[in-house]
């Protein structure tokens, strides 16, 4: 498309109507819109002012308080820690730093296969986040309060591990890194005879009292 | 029955309209309605009103006011003296355009009717028009179109295209501001209705206005150049109710009531909506022209739309 | 689910839960049904994160499981419920209603239940009453029996409900016939069980717990807080009666109280405060006798409504007789007369108000974003029907090149149609109608995904925004922290304003405009949220009324 058209030539170029846009007829238009058209064309008319008042700031405010508790409670699950190539296997003998709000499933709730041996769960432990500090105080603080626990959670995350995600969603189906990929393999194998154990077990409730070497997952 | 009864009535109005003229030519100076009532009493001033309007529509009697009030006076049948010099041929296309009255012909119609070439017309038409013998109006039927009709003649409706159009041009502004004249009417009759602090049934009887009232409002106004009728209002009437700001009750009324058509009376009133402005509205993405090609990443997206950002930091 | 659901979805999931659920649940989400390995492997995550990210989702009712397509003996299949995780975005207005209806303890009960998605009733009481405790002033504290009076007033109007029992699985390989429970096993999944049909669902457990809430130190006490949870550990180990009983949101009754808001506003707003109040007094009377999908509530008498007017509206029987009339004759038709018995039979029309609401939510939006005029035509297109382009002109008013552009804006953006009846078999153009027309439906299932867009669009700019200000927001927060544990020492205040000033003013500007522009942003989540919620019971009524 020629951007060339001198003034008032050329107005069939925009894919939207001049005129509506308070143009009227043979008026010059304003000189920056004369250029191919452009990617954000003037908006029509302006958004209507957002609500205001009491109801709509609490709303506001529980949102914000929602989601920055939310990093707070164990189901907010650490994607897998960036292991160190060395002490690897030393990572399964971390214990937990005190997390607060444990959650211990219900296990009659749900399908025993979800339930991790806690021998395995290296991975699920290798990122203890100290959360202690971070818990809210009190329910109804200020917002701006909330923002910065929620960018202090944010930041607990290594900037090395960010990076690493960004690699993944590029990479796509490629995401794993080599030696998780063997991990995962190593993994998928031991969960295999799991799996297949638990075929057989059937029928026995899946409680505490189940397997010697599976303990209550608690996340 | 009825057929006969019509067929009776309009040769009536012939009748009347010829006894018109004859006294026209009497009293070449112009006469009154008076005079016209005295000359035939037993016609009813309905039909008598008819026929004058008639009679001035195609353009025989002229109005004119005098110090006594208005006068009608036979136009001078211009023909005989303008049409001095003309070719019969002239004479034949003039005959056909007067024929056709404030309706108009169209050009290919002249041709059709007088058998003369195109051309032929074409030329007689612009030398008829340079005597301002006749005029050509656009016709708002189709833009393209110019009907012929005698110069002095007011065109018909459908030809203009009635109070809404002016030179053929539908007249946007002045449809607007009746739309809102009318409806600050209501709403200020919707207002009083409310405060007035009566049961709710007389507020809500109160706060309708019929298509007379509205009307004789905006008459009173004085805002319209032109004459508007009933029906008129009642278009304008409609614009508001597909705005969503009046809505529109019809109920039986006493033939002869102010108003009422057809044994019918349509009552308005101005309303309110039941919602605010929806959610989605007061947000850029609401009301945003490149909506469907935003995408995260893409070259329109949420972190660097513009839109946006004015937004936020408004 | 269409695709800008699975994005809102994946985003809200991020939110609450972390990128790992966000990836497993997207996954879940487009695949439809799924085993635990299959949704493992295809998202090249390891089983250990699924599987948590599995027991979240299923925590949250937002997943359910079963047998497979195998049968019994096959892998347990997992599904994910797009609705519920869409529900997320309202947690706000849950809360707020809650608190609305049951003051500070309300709001509290059905907050901690939204964020663990399932909780027995006596940990909801006690961390409740320790929380409500941290607020109180020293030396007061809360009694966990008026946190036990919220919840059960909350289980008793059925904001609250039991989770559906669940069998485990490994019972149901075997069963098929000759199951114990009622609600066991033969359902292919046994968590679909709806949870009304539960005798129990809403009947209170009888627990033992008596106290009050206990405060915390102050949050920055590590110690204190290991010792908090060791006393919570040993707390919950306590037995309160009440194991294995757990309750959720009841996402229905919420929804119905909303839906009741909206139509007596509408009421209120069209008409006036008085017919809002018997409108509300209406749906109030029928709320426990009407079915939530009926078009509309059970039919009351004059004289039912008159006794069950608040007293303080003092309005006089004939007084209600006329302005039940006048509900009747609005145009809107929210009351309907069914009956002449005890003073005249009315109902509420409850899909006639989500339609006219709607209705009205298509309207806002094309008068909004294309001008009062553009609105007048879809008015009109809406009202008329079928119209050719030059009765829309006439009755518009609008003059035809303006009449023909906006129609074809509103045709471009799929909220009009364009329907072709051939006068003769040839369909030849020069003798076909063409005749514009607005299907409410279709339209608002449109203008809905278009509202899950805007969401996540705002959503994404929150995220981008945080992210610009990254560098800023981190050193406030370590300067803050720094000041916090100076002013915990005693250090003097010059000291303080020392430290304080390390944040330059134009970083403090820019803070303060990041802090605006993100309550502008989910402000705007909320707001944006009505929509959706108005569009979605105006679809759902409209599926059920088939």
């Amino acid at each position: 498309m020629s951007g060339r058209g001198g003034r008032g030539r050329g107005r069939s170029l925009f894919t939207f109507n001049v005129d509506s846009l308070g143009f009227g007829r043979g008026e010059a238009l304003p000189t920056g819109v004369q250029a191919p058209s452009p990617l954000y064309p003037p908006m029509q008319f302006r958004p209507v002012p957002l609500q205001t008042g009491e109801e709509v700031e609490y709303m506001l405010a529980l949102k914000q308080e929602l989601r920055a508790s939310s990093k707070n409670l164990p189901f907010h699950i650490q994607p897998s820690a960036p292991r160190k190539d060395v002490a690897r296997y030393s990572d399964k003998y971390q214990s937990g730093e005190a997390k607060c709000g444990e959650w211990t499933p219900d296990w009659s709730r749900l399908p025993k296969e979800l339930c991790i041996k806690v021998q395995k769960s290296r991975k699920a432990k290798t990122k203890p986040v100290v959360k202690s500090k971070i818990k809210p105080a009190a329910p109804k603080e200020v917002l701006q309060k909330l923002e910065n626990l929620e960018k202090k959670e944010a930041e607990n995350q290594s900037e090395e591990e960010e990076d690493e995600e960004k690699k993944q969603k590029k990479t796509g189906e490629e995401e794993e890194e080599p030696d998780d990929a063997e991990d995962y393999n190593e993994e998928e194998f031991e969960e295999e005879t799991d799996y297949i154990m638990s075929y057989f077990d059937n029928g026995e409730d899946f409680g505490g009292d189940s397997d010697d070497n599976v303990d209550e997952a608690t996340y | 029955m009825t057929d006969v009864k019509v067929k009776k009535e309009s040769t009536d109005v012939v009748d009347i309209e010829n006894r018109i003229k004859e006294l026209c030519q009497q009293f070449p100076q112009g006469i009154t309605d008076q005079v016209i009532q005295n000359d035939m009493p037993h016609v009813e001033a309905q039909q008598r009103a008819m026929a004058i309007n008639r009679l001035l529509s195609v353009g025989q009697l002229d109005l004119l006011r005098n110090s006594n009030g208005l006068l009608y006076r036979l136009k001078d049948t211009q023909s005989a003296s303008k049409m001095k010099g003309s070719d019969n041929q002239e004479k034949l296309v003039y005959q056909i355009i007067e024929d056709a009255g404030n309706k108009g012909i169209w050009s290919r119609d002249i041709r059709y009717k007088s058998n003369l070439p195109l051309t032929e017309i074409n030329k007689i038409l612009k030398n008829l028009e340079s005597k301002k013998l006749i005029k050509a109006v656009k016709s708002v039927a189709a833009s393209k179109k110019k009907v012929y009709m005698l110069y002095n003649l007011q065109p018909d409706r459908s030809v203009t295209g009635g109070a809404w159009y002016s030179d053929q041009d539908f007249e946007s502004e002045f449809v607007e501001v009746l739309n809102q004249q009318c409806f600050k009417f209501l709403q200020s009759k919707a207002e009083a209705a409310r405060d007035s602090k009566q049961s709710p049934m007389v507020q809500r009887n109160s706060s309708f206005a019929t298509s007379y009232e509205v009307w004789k409002y905006i008459c009173e106004l004085g805002i319209s150049k032109v004459d508007l009728s009933m029906e008129d209002i009642e278009t304008i009437l409609n614009t508001l109710i597909y705005d969503g700001k009046v809505e529109m009750t019809i109920i039986a009324a006493k033939e002869g009531t102010v108003g009422c058509v057809d044994g019918q009376m349509k009552l308005y009133r101005g309303v309110n909506s039941i919602i605010q402005p929806t959610g989605l509205v007061k947000t850029p993405c609401g009301l945003c022209p490149v909506f469907d090609d935003c995408h995260e990443g893409g070259e329109i997206s949420p972190s660097t739309c513009i839109y946006m950002g004015e937004w936020l930091d408004f | 689910m269409t695709a800008q659901e699975a994005r809102l979805c994946g985003l809200l999931l991020r939110e609450h839960f972390g990128e790992v659920v966000e990836k497993v649940g997207v996954h879940l989400l487009r695949s439809g049904t799924l085993n635990l390995r299959a949704l493992a492997h295809e998202t090249s995550t390891s089983l250990d994160l699924v599987k948590k990210c599995l027991c979240v989702l299923v925590q949250h009712g937002m997943s359910k499981f079963g047998p497979g397509r195998r049968g019994p003996a096959g892998p347990v299949e997992y599904q994910i419920n797009c609705e519920r995780v869409l529900y997320m975005l309202r947690y706000p207005r849950y809360i707020y209603m809650a608190k609305s209806l049951y003051g500070d303890t309300g709001e509290l009960v059905v907050e901690e239940i939204l964020q663990r998605g399932q909780m027995t009733m006596s940990s909801v009481v006690r961390t409740v009453a320790d929380r409500l405790t941290q607020n109180m002033e020293d030396g007061q504290s809360m009694d966990y029996n008026e946190v036990i009076n919220a919840f059960s007033n909350l289980v008793e109007t059925h904001f609250l409900q039991r989770c559906p029992p669940v069998d485990s699985l490994g019972a149901t390989v075997t069963t098929t016939s000759s199951s114990g429970t009622p609600e066991s096993s033969a359902n292919t999944t046994p968590q679909s069980a709806q949870p009304e049909s539960h005798p129990d669902c809403y009947k209170l457990p009888q627990i033992h717990l008596s106290g009050r809430g206990k405060r915390r130190r102050s949050s920055g006490d590590a110690e204190a807080n290991d010792r908090r949870a060791k006393r919570a550990k040993l707390e919950n180990t306590e037995v309160c009666g009440d194991e294995g009983i757990y309750w959720q949101v009841n996402f229905e009754r919420f929804h119905l109280h909303f839906r009741h808001q909206a139509i007596i506003s509408a009421v209120a707003s069209k008409l006036d405060q008085t017919s809002s109040e018997i409108v509300r007094t209406m749906l109030r009377m029928s709320e426990v006798t009407t079915p939530a999908t009926a078009a509309y509530t059970q039919a009351v008498s004059a004289n039912e409504i008159f006794r069950a007017l608040p007293p303080s509206y003092n309005i006089a029987r004939p007084i209600l007789d006329q302005y039940l009339t006048l509900l009747v004759d609005d145009p809107m038709e929210f009351v309907g007369k069914t009956g002449d018995s005890g003073g005249g039979m009315y109902v509420v029309n409850l899909h006639r108000a989500l339609a006219n609401l709607a209705r009205a939510t298509l309207e806002s939006v094309v008068q909004e974003r294309f001008g009062s005029r553009s609105a007048r035509i879809f008015r009109l297109l809406l009202r008329k029907k079928h119209l050719e382009q030059k009765q829309v002109e006439d009755f518009a008013m609008i003059p035809a090149k303006e009449a023909k552009d906006m129609l074809y804006t509103l045709l471009s953006e799929n909220l009009v149609q364009l329907q072709e009846i051939p006068k003769t078999p040839d369909h030849a153009p020069s003798r076909t109608f063409y005749l514009y027309t607005v299907n409410q439906l279709p339209t608002a299932r449109l203008l809905l995904q278009n509202c899950y867009k805007a969401v996540s669009n705002l959503i994404e700019r929150r995220l981008f925004e945080t992210k610009e200000n990254k560098r800023h927001l981190e050193k406030s927060q370590r300067i803050e922290a720094i000041l916090a544990s100076l002013q915990a020492s005693g250090a003097e205040t010059a000291q303080l304003a020392e430290v304080e000033e390390m944040i330059t003013a134009p970083e403090r500007q820019q803070l303060e405009a990041l802090r605006h522009h993100i309550n502008k942003l989910d402000s705007s989540e909320n707001q944006v949220d009505e929509t959706i919620f108005l569009i979605e019971s105006y679809i759902n009524s409209a599926a059920s009324s088939r």
